[in-house]
């Protein structure tokens, strides 16, 4: 009998003794930057509110006003309910905990999509999968790449934490318990990466899953008998979990085995599929629907129609909330004439009237929308990096009109965006038989639409300029105005520096008139931006 | 027509930071003729059709399609129609709305012909790009361009994911455009290919023209490779006028080359037992080895 031996490799190459480790690294690679930015963003923005938090405790007024702030519903609902305020920890958890738990989980869900269904579904992992490596081995080590990620960054708060004097049991709480909800959420996303053949259909849902735990925690927050509902969201086990205060142990064990489950199904249903497919098979064939296919400026509304949906279901389902229980705080407020004049000190007039509370929340209406056209351009961007841009360049339509076709689509998307946040908002308020003028509430949404301009200008100021920072570029005035006028605000920052964020030019609609100077100021600066995008546009090279 | 010329470039040039893509191109397509546009991988072929479509910018130098300046895109492409080297679809749309989509933004379609090119590259409409193979999408990118009414057709490396079947159809497609007065520009690093359709051919290396020639002359300016067999002396070949590299392969058979008229090759051959003898015309694949020595060719 003969013994049939492998073919040696050729001499002189080398062969990785664990292939793997060249998977993860390919991993890693893909996510550095981000990475990097998220776990400083979270470390800084901490650091950043518990270095204040001396400085505003030491001012009796400052401290009343900051009860008044935390009194008031646009930044309960932003923030999450305030406990043990009255120390570094609890005050530095309450003002941003949420953002950061947001912001890391919204992260981990593009990451992980991207880098593992977007790479599968480019056709990169072809190649990738054609050595040694296993698809299950693929996704596990890309998926644990992230997930190092999220941990660094928990870890990174809790450090920052204990550094500047914070009781260990709480900052460990803390950090434990936001590393676990990104590791929660890259585990969703990576199960959305199984079951979806597509990135983008990967990728909506992990982020629906996630706005769907947001609006879970606020229900849960705002309705006393539904409280419950937090142990249904991870953002709600966080808030459990009440870091300074009782350190509880339990909702981020609850946290860790949703995570070990759905991470679990996500490996198994990595082992039971195609390469390039899915658990959902994709359609072998259908008929051809030619609606909006006649133009670049239809196809580009085509293109954004199935996303807009998305968002505005999201943003629609928060506005519906916000309308709903407008009245009921209103009164609250209405009814507690220290708590409303303090709130009126603190700069948040008139929150006892359903028009002054909706105005605080409209402002903020112009991060979700702002946000939209920055993914919106980012898209954009990435379709003309994956070439299939390529044969609509090579038809007689100029730049300008290419560009010119997404500009006005996505802004047409903005406006219906915030018109849908506006009619939720009023449909709201009429459901609980409140006062508040259809025609008052679309004002009021429509009075962001300045800010939001300025966020799509400067996304397609970089896709003329510098298309590789479109997304960021795009998310600076919206998301970064906002950010800088909070964290203004927290240091004290001089007053140029918080006139430099758009929100602090907004005027309070529908409590007030619109600031029509301010608006018509932003609106020419984003006018400008978009005429030298277009100038760049045209003289660059498509990236190819 | 504004120009005898389909594509004309004067000195064009592309430059990434040090690397020179392209340097100083000068070049002119006739039309109605079928213009092979050869090179091996990187040689630069893609940065020209990248430079002629106004999706890049020349660093230097300028380009036309007949006669309107390759920026102006929104005319210059009323004129033509294009086949990527490496065809990406929207992966949500099938191939119908695709070619729906090119047509309603294109220069015009033949529907009837159309629909007889879908048949004969036996394409499948109704799946989503996404399922598409590699040869499907260039099918997809193919039907759409040969459909088009444009006086111009360029096509880069278009049947590198095709099988030989498709390619089949693909020259047919090819000398149908001819027919119809059509001019077509064709990338290929495929030497069978451009010699069976293309009148005229350029070649490119290293981002620099080296040749432009009639298919023809191309092959004339070239050896011709003589094999023969023979009984008793060998015949004395050393001082014959185009006569090189004289080989012996074996016992009793001789190989050489052969470059300009073969008259007095044949008259010293006469004398000698010649009892068999083969003449091979050089393929372009031997061209292109003698254009670029056996390094370049990948």
């Amino acid at each position: 009998m003969t013994t049939v031996t492998a073919p040696a490799t050729t001499a002189g190459s080398s062969v990785p003794v664990v292939p793997g480790r060249a998977v993860t690294r390919l991993g890693v690679r893909q996510i550095r930057r981000g990475a990097l930015i998220v776990v400083a963003l979270a470390a800084g923005m901490t650091a950043l509110v518990a270095a204040t938090y001396d400085s505003i405790m030491a001012d009796p007024a400052a401290a009343g006003s900051l009860q008044a702030l935390a009194g008031n519903p646009a930044i309960r609902t932003l923030f999450g309910e305030p406990v043990a305020l009255d120390t570094t920890g609890g005050f530095t958890v309450w003002r941003v905990g949420t953002v950061i738990a947001v912001l890391l989980g919204v992260w981990a869900i593009l990451a992980t999509t991207r880098i593992t269904r977007g790479e599968e579904d480019a056709g990169r992992w072809d190649v990738l999968l054609s050595g040694r490596v296993t698809l299950r081995a693929a996704v596990i080590r890309h998926v644990a790449a992230v997930m190092t990620a999220t941990v660094a960054a928990g870890g990174a708060v809790s450090v920052v934490l204990l550094l500047v004097g914070a009781p260990s049991a709480g900052a460990l709480v803390h950090g434990a318990g936001v590393g676990l909800l990104g590791l929660y959420f890259v585990a969703v996303a990576a199960l959305a990466g199984q079951v979806f053949p597509a990135r983008a259909a990967a990728t909506g849902t992990a982020v629906a899953v996630l706005g769907v735990g947001l609006l879970l925690r606020m229900v849960g927050d705002g309705i006393i008998d539904l409280g419950w509902l937090r142990w249904l969201s991870p953002f709600g086990l966080l808030a459990l979990s009440s870091p300074f205060h009782q350190d509880r142990i339990l909702p981020l064990l609850v946290l860790l085995a949703a995570t070990a489950l759905v991470t679990a199904t996500a490996v198994g249903a990595a082992g039971h599929r195609d390469v390039r497919g899915g658990l959902v098979a994709t359609s072998s064939g259908r008929q051809a629907r030619l609606l909006l296919l006649g133009s670049v400026e239809a196809f580009a509304v085509r293109r954004l129609s199935r996303p807009w949906t998305g968002w505005a279901l999201g943003i629609g389902a928060y506005y519906l909330l916000i309308g709903a229980t407008a009245v009921s705080i209103t009164e609250f407020l209405a009814d507690n004439p220290a708590l409303a004049g303090e709130a009126a000190n603190a700069g948040f007039a008139e929150l006892g009237a359903v028009e002054g509370f909706t105005a605080t929340l409209f402002a903020i209406l112009a991060l979700p929308v702002g946000g939209f056209t920055a993914v919106r351009m980012g898209a954009f961007i990435t379709a003309e990096t994956d070439r299939q841009m390529t044969l609509l360049s090579a038809q007689p339509v100029s730049r300008l009109r290419l560009l010119g076709a997404e500009l006005l689509a996505t802004a047409a998307g903005a406006v219906a965006l915030a018109t849908v946040a506006g009619a939720l908002t009023w449909a709201g308020v009429a459901a609980v038989s409140g006062r508040l003028g259809l025609l008052a509430a679309a004002q009021g949404a429509w009075n962001i639409l300045p800010i939001v301009l300025l966020s799509l200008a400067a996304a397609a100021l970089a896709a003329g300029w510098a298309p590789r920072a479109t997304a960021v570029a795009g998310a600076l005035p919206a998301t970064g105005g906002f950010l800088l006028l909070v964290i203004g605000e927290s240091v004290d920052a001089p007053g140029w520096v918080r006139n430099l964020s758009p929100f602090a030019h907004l005027a309070p609609v529908p409590l007030h008139t619109v600031d029509w100077p301010a608006t018509l100021m932003m609106t020419g600066i984003a006018g400008a931006m978009i005429a030298a995008a277009m100038i760049g546009y045209q003289r660059r090279d498509l990236r190819s | 027509m504004n120009s005898d010329f389909a594509l004309r470039t004067a000195g064009l040039t592309k430059r990434y930071g040090r690397l020179t893509a392209l340097d100083d191109l000068t070049l002119e397509v006739c039309a109605g003729e079928v213009f092979g546009f050869l090179g091996p991988n990187g040689a630069g072929k893609s940065t020209t059709i990248r430079l002629l479509l106004g999706l890049a910018r020349p660093t230097a130098g300028q380009a036309w399609v007949f006669g309107v300046g390759a920026a102006d895109v929104a005319r210059a492409h009323r004129l033509l129609a294009y086949v990527p080297a490496d065809v990406a679809l929207w992966p949500q749309l099938t191939g119908a709305e695709i070619l729906h989509l090119q047509a309603s933004t294109g220069p015009g379609v033949d529907y009837a012909y159309q629909a007889e090119l879908v048949e004969r590259f036996e394409l499948d409409l109704s799946k989503p790009a996404r399922t598409y193979s590699t040869g499907n999408r260039q099918k997809v990118a193919l039907v759409a361009a040969f459909a088009t009414r444009a006086p111009l057709l360029v096509l880069d490396e278009p049947t590198s994911g095709l099988d030989p079947l498709m390619e089949r159809v693909f020259r047919t497609a090819v000398a149908a455009a001819r027919d119809r007065g059509q001019t077509v520009f064709l990338s290929s690093h495929q030497l069978a290919e451009v010699e069976a359709v293309c009148d005229r051919v350029a070649i490119l290396r290293a981002g620099r023209l080296i040749q432009v020639a009639p298919i023809g002359e191309l092959r004339g300016l070239h050896r011709s490779e003589v094999t023969l067999t023979y009984t008793g002396q060998p015949p004395n070949l050393d001082t014959i006028a185009g006569v090189q590299d004289v080989r012996q392969p074996g016992e009793g058979r001789l190989r050489f080359t052969l470059t300009g008229p073969p008259g007095p090759a044949l008259t010293a051959l006469a004398d000698a037992d010649i009892t068999a003898l083969a003449v091979r015309e050089p393929s372009l694949e031997e061209i292109f080895l003698d254009y670029y020595g056996t390094e370049a060719v990948r």
